[in-house]
């Protein structure tokens, strides 16, 4: 019912960068986008049925780890900040907010409107239960994002009985500060990107002075009772589907829809099936089933830019590899690969070229002026090779002290986009001259390893997801780096005393647009440079519909789309 | 039931079979006379050959090998030029029907080693059950009736979740496991046998037990031992085959016929010929095997015979 | 009998006992680390994190400690909690159970219903077309994998026929008691689960059939001048039924735990699904709840044919 077009994103997850290595593709940027025909009227009713190849493990926010049950809580829990689907720019959703001069303070007004499903406001109180609730669970991954909001810590470790950074206007309980210990730019999201959950339903759960008490059995985790988003929970059938129905008393205005399904797949090949039969009527589908579902004349397709990538990571601080350590042989190995030719056989020309690690549609990228591109040059490639103090064999490999220049690239199993990937790359890079041995390797045990920086992985390739704030701290600072002791999301050791104070400086204090822009426009020149990754190319997100279905408006940083979903309706 | 059956023969009483010279003389002829069986047999050794010489296929037929990509003819409907895309090519342009054959090396070495260590310790597992019984054969039973208590298909998941998976260690893993149906089979018939007089007559000159295990008892034996062969050849590769569709057996870029058969669910849509020829080549083996099996079962012992 | 029974029971104990120790060892010793894989791709996390959380799951304890207080949970009939879904494994199970229990169930009516009388007509018309085919199929059926039948049944009838549906247990929107959906739905699964069995009792009642006509007492039936179809029908088929009829149970019992296969390929929300879902995802409770409750409904399943054909065969001493 309202004009105002606002935008939201996916829940729970932290700024920085979550890692996808499951089936599904990343999503992509604002391409051309279909609009709504200005002279169909909307009408009520209907029911869209989205495909998804694992089932939801739990419905709560501060719990959930997984990207499938994110996808499901977003349709049913709204944040107090949200985040234009075409640019990343925060924006006012539950709430509004203004910031003090030191930027420590927050303070935020939560909208008159705002309502839970049952009819009651939502308030600040709620705010403050997701933020106790967090604090004392033993199964959320999220009490890092609060380390510096006051209090918060002390709270956690059972020290005090409140958190004393967040406070409650004593005269409208609408209002709300947030004292942070120290001005960090990623906060914004981290901390106010998020979910309030009813303090009247999950409130009795966690309690003050008893930090052995929390949220994690309570059984509206897996059947809420109370939501503050377009959808409410229905139904879970285990394994099979989860039905949400239509929250008529949503604070923006009842959706269209009747109710949104969300149905377990097998794999792509059975959700293209169903797509063209109608028994799904949406779906992320691959770039292989593109040409034959454009052909269904029952679908519409949906094609955008993605906020993430797939890449090549060569291990840096691997005793096993050292030529890995060489600049130049990386530099070759960017060289040495026809990325133009990868994304054409590989996405079959669904996705771009990466040089950098920011995408082309975060507001912070610096666009290809001025770095390099790395253009496919076999010649070059070699001569590289043999600048770093290698001679080709009579085997056609290069080799330096009687080692071949060579060693095994890996990639997950099920993904078939690195799979195939994995090959075409191993494949080229024989050409030139190096020797890769490419190993498919189950998720479940590649994971331990790479979080724990092991040596028997000498390359991976891997793809991220990345959050709507740029910040790349986990992923490219030195403090992050994997190892046995702590585990970190830099996987490949990368340790850059320049790259760490750009980040740093990214971070805050200064956390105007300009100023972070400028610092990740030279971290981004750096990485060009030194390529501790192949950065790979970004694959678009696909979405494939049923044409009825009216509405739909995707952003790069809405990965499915849904961001508009109370204003999706279905042309009868 | 399950897809991956032991080979859990009815265990035939061969009580009055004498090991005698004419035992393979007569079932030779009778083989020699059944066409189904004979077929069977011949179009194994095709295969098997096929297999073997895939290497010299791949290079003087085809031109190709089995790992060479060719990304400007993905997805190639099967043609005759060139004749190495005469089953199609796949995601990235490779020879389908090199890639067969070379899978067929994979599924038949696993088929044949794993069923050649699972008939060593099934019948010597057997044959020291039902000859020394005792608290010998209780432990060897209850191993068993434990082991086959776990439905075979969550034992090879978890088994293989232990290793990296690979040709070699589900080999190894196969062959250690599906020995419990043959040593169930042996372990009747030794029972039977030992009764025999003319085990006892050995016995009474001082026979060692090994002696007459093996000169014997095994020999008795040895011929529905074939059979028992043929089935768990074709149980082997039935599991190996649901194993690496599931992601757990033979993983890329090695092909076997699995793996290429779960790698082509993806793109059923997209080439629906990738899906038929590596589940044709797992069904036609198997079968030839089963059919090998029942023949050999009907010519070496008739009172097994179906009609 | 009854000592005979109780003899079995008792026997069952320690192989269920033997078997959770396999299946626990084997699990917790394989490679990978549950906790850092549900944790994988949350910024910020610390070690203490997950220390905390191993903590929380009791997965700090030495193993053999473990073990035992699994065992001790598992006699209170706690079989501990997913650590996917954080809800107990036991009711996770038979949330699942009920559309695996249809599966087979249908597969079993499949199995006999159509095995049987095809077995019963080859044998009476022996050497014909019909038999021959039985027979070529009694191998065929067991040779076929799976999946790739149902595969190919799949794209056949889903996908380019659209006659049937491709997988899930009912349309969206049709109501759970909505026969003709349910029945669509099943009917490929269910066929593909009853295929080997189809082969199986085909050959068997083939055979019996056959032994059974050349007895005396149908020799005898027949002088006496009875159409030889009531013949074979009536006293050749009890005979061979028996064995199958008073298998019944134990076969049910299989087929519950054999259906992993078709459950993955047609995406089929049972037992088996969850069971494998769970091992690859390192949870560790519910593969222990899973693998357990299939062994038992093996070894159930072994125990009613023991007693079936120990009340059957005189020979067994009771």
């Amino acid at each position: 019912m309202t004009q105002q077009r606002t935008h939201r994103t996916l829940l729970g997850i932290a700024a920085a960068a979550v890692l996808i290595a499951t089936a599904c593709a990343p999503s992509g940027g604002p391409s051309a986008s279909s609009t709504t025909t200005t002279q169909e009227t909307p009408v009520a009713g209907g029911r869209v049925i989205r495909g998804s190849f694992s089932d939801i493990r739990v419905l709560n926010p501060v719990i959930s780890t997984d990207a499938t049950s994110s996808q499901v809580i977003s349709l049913m829990y709204d944040t107090l900040l949200n985040v234009d689907a075409k640019t990343g720019n925060p924006v006012p959703w539950l709430g509004k907010w203004t910031v003090s001069s030191d930027n420590l303070t927050y303070s935020w007004e939560i909208d008159a409107k705002a309502n839970w499903s049952d009819g009651k406001p939502i308030i600040a109180e709620d705010y403050l239960a997701r933020a106790k609730a967090v604090a004392r669970s033993k199964l959320t991954t999220q009490k890092s994002s609060w380390n510096d909001v006051e209090g918060f810590n002390d709270y956690r470790d059972g020290k005090a009985t409140s958190i004393s950074g967040i406070t409650i206007d004593s005269a409208n309980p609408k209002k709300f500060t947030v004292k942070f210990g120290k001005s960090f730019c990623p906060a914004l999201i981290n901390v106010f990107g998020i979910a309030p959950i009813p303090a009247h339903v999950f409130g009795k759960y966690t309690v003050d002075n008893d930090p052995s008490k929390n949220i994690d059995t309570a059984p509206e985790n897996a059947a809420p009772t109370a939501v503050s988003g377009p959808f409410k929970f229905k139904e879970w059938r285990k394994g099979d589907q989860v039905i949400l129905s239509r929250n008529d008393g949503y604070w923006r205005g009842a959706p269209y829809l009747d109710e949104f399904v969300q149905k377990v797949v097998a794999d792509s090949t059975v959700q293209a099936a169903q797509l063209k039969t109608g028994e799904l009527t949406l779906g992320a589908i691959q770039p292989g089933d593109y040409d034959d579902l454009s052909k269904s004349d029952n679908l519409k397709l949906y094609e955008w830019k993605d906020n993430g990538y797939v890449y090549i990571g060569w291990r840096l601080n691997n005793p096993n590899v050292p030529a890995l350590q060489d600049k130049r042989v990386r530099q070759a190995l960017a060289y040495g690969l026809d990325m133009s030719q990868v994304v054409q056989s590989v996405v079959l020309g669904h996705g771009e070229k990466q040089i950098y690690h920011t995408p082309s549609v975060s507001w912070a990228s610096p666009g290809t002026a001025g770095f390099q591109a790395y253009n496919f040059d076999a010649t070059k490639a070699e001569q590289l090779i043999k600048d770093a103090g290698y001679t080709k064999g009579s085997d056609g490999f290069y080799a330096k002290d009687g080692k071949t220049l060579g060693w095994t690239i890996v990639t997950n199993q099920g993904n078939k986009t690195r799979e195939t990937f994995l090959q075409v790359a191993a494949e080229q890079y024989k050409k030139i001259g190096v020797k890769i041995n490419p190993k498919v390797e189950d998720f479940t045990t590649l994971v331990p390893k790479l979080t724990s920086g092991s040596n028997e992985i000498e390359t991976i390739i891997i793809g991220w997801q990345l959050g709507t704030d740029p910040d790349p701290f986990s992923i490219w600072h030195s403090s992050n780096i994997a190892t046995a002791a702590q585990a970190g999301n830099n996987f490949v050791g990368y340790n850059n005393p320049d790259v760490d104070k750009l980040i740093e400086q990214g971070r805050g204090p200064n956390c105007g647009q300009d100023v972070r822009k400028t610092a990740y426009a030279q971290m981004n020149k750096i990485l060009n440079e030194d390529q501790p990754y192949n950065f790979g190319f970004s694959q678009n997100r696909i979405l494939a519909t049923d044409k009825r279905i009216r509405g739909i408006e995707p952003g790069s940083f809405s990965p499915d789309a849904t961001w508009n979903v109370e204003k999706w309706w279905i042309k009868q | 039931m399950a897809t991956v059956a032991r080979a859990d023969v009815v265990p035939a009483t061969v009580a009055s079979r004498r090991a005698s010279a004419g035992l393979w003389t007569n079932a030779w002829y009778s083989l020699r006379r059944d066409r189904l069986t004979m077929g069977a047999a011949a179009l194994l050794l095709l295969l098997a050959a096929s297999a073997i010489a895939a290497p010299l296929f791949a290079q003087y037929v085809f031109h190709t090998s089995f790992e060479e990509q060719d990304l400007l003819h993905i997805y190639a409907k099967p043609t005759f030029d060139p004749p190495a895309y005469m089953l199609g090519a796949d995601e990235i342009g490779r020879s389908q029907v090199v890639r067969l054959l070379y899978g067929g090396q994979v599924s038949l070495f696993i088929g044949f080693v794993a069923a050649l260590m699972n008939l060593t310790l099934g019948v010597g597992l057997g044959l020291l059950a039902g000859y020394v019984r005792g608290a010998v054969d209780d432990l060897i039973t209850w191993f068993i009736t434990t082991l086959n208590s776990i439905p075979i298909i969550f034992l090879l998941l978890l088994i293989t979740s232990l290793f990296q998976p690979g040709a070699l260690t589900l080999t190894l893993i196969i062959g250690v496991l599906f020995w419990t149906g043959v040593t169930n089979f042996v372990r009747g018939q030794t029972f039977a046998l030992r009764e025999r007089e003319f085990i006892t007559a050995a016995r009474t000159i001082g026979a060692a037990t090994p002696r007459i295990l093996m000169r014997h008892i095994l020999p008795n034996v040895l011929p529905l031992i074939f059979v028992l062969a043929a089935i768990d050849i074709g149980s082997i590769i039935l599991a190996e085959s649901a194993l690496s569709y599931l992601g757990l057996g033979v993983l890329p870029p090695t092909p076997s016929w699995g793996n290429m058969l779960s790698n082509a669910q993806s793109y059923a849509t997209r080439a629906p010929w990738l899906v038929v020829a590596p589940g044709a080549m797992i069904f036609l083996t198997v079968l030839c095997l089963y059919l090998i099996g029942d023949g050999l079962r009907d010519a070496l012992d008739p009172r097994l015979k179906a009609s | 009998m009854r000592k005979y029974i109780i003899r079995r029971v008792l026997y069952a104990i320690p192989t269920l006992l033997g078997i959770s120790v396999i299946v626990f060892a084997i699990s917790r010793l394989a490679p990978g680390d549950p906790v850092r894989l549900y944790t994988f791709g949350a910024t910020n996390i610390t070690e203490e994190d997950i220390a905390a959380l191993r903590h929380f799951y009791g997965l700090d304890q030495p193993l053999p400690i473990q073990y035992v207080t699994w065992l001790m949970n598992m006699l209170r009939g706690d079989f501990g909690k997913s650590l996917q879904y954080n809800q107990p494994a036991f009711a996770l199970l038979m949330e699942r159970l009920p559309a695996t229990l249809q599966l087979a169930v249908l597969a079993l009516v499949l199995q006999v219903g159509i095995g049987v009388p095809l077995g019963v007509i080859a044998a009476l018309n022996r050497g014909g077309w019909v038999d021959n085919a039985v027979r070529f199929f009694g191998v065929v059926g067991h040779a076929i994998p799976q999946f790739w039948i149902g595969l190919l049944l799949i794209v056949l009838f889903a996908v380019n026929l659209h006659w049937l549906p491709s997988q899930g247990l009912l349309t969206i929107g049709k109501d759970v008691w909505d026969i003709p959906d349910r029945l669509k739905h099943i009917l490929l699964p269910a066929f593909v689960l009853a295929l080997a069995g189809v082969a199986n009792y085909s050959r068997y009642l083939r055979t019996e059939t056959l032994d059974v006509i050349a007895q005396d007492y149908v020799r005898t039936a027949r002088a006496k001048g009875l159409r030889e179809r009531t013949v074979v029908y009536v006293h050749a088929l009890r005979n061979a039924l028996i064995p199958v009829v008073t298998a019944l149970g134990g076969i049910l019992a299989a087929l519950v735990s054999g259906a992993l296969i078709v459950e993955q390929v047609f995406t089929w929300p049972g037992v088996g699904q969850l069971t494998y879902a769970a091992v690859r995802g390192k949870d560790y409770p519910l593969i222990m709840a899973g693998v357990m409750f299939a062994s038992t409904m093996l070894v159930i399943s072994y125990l009613l044919r023991d007693l079936a054909y120990a009340r059957v065969d005189p020979r067994i001493k009771v």
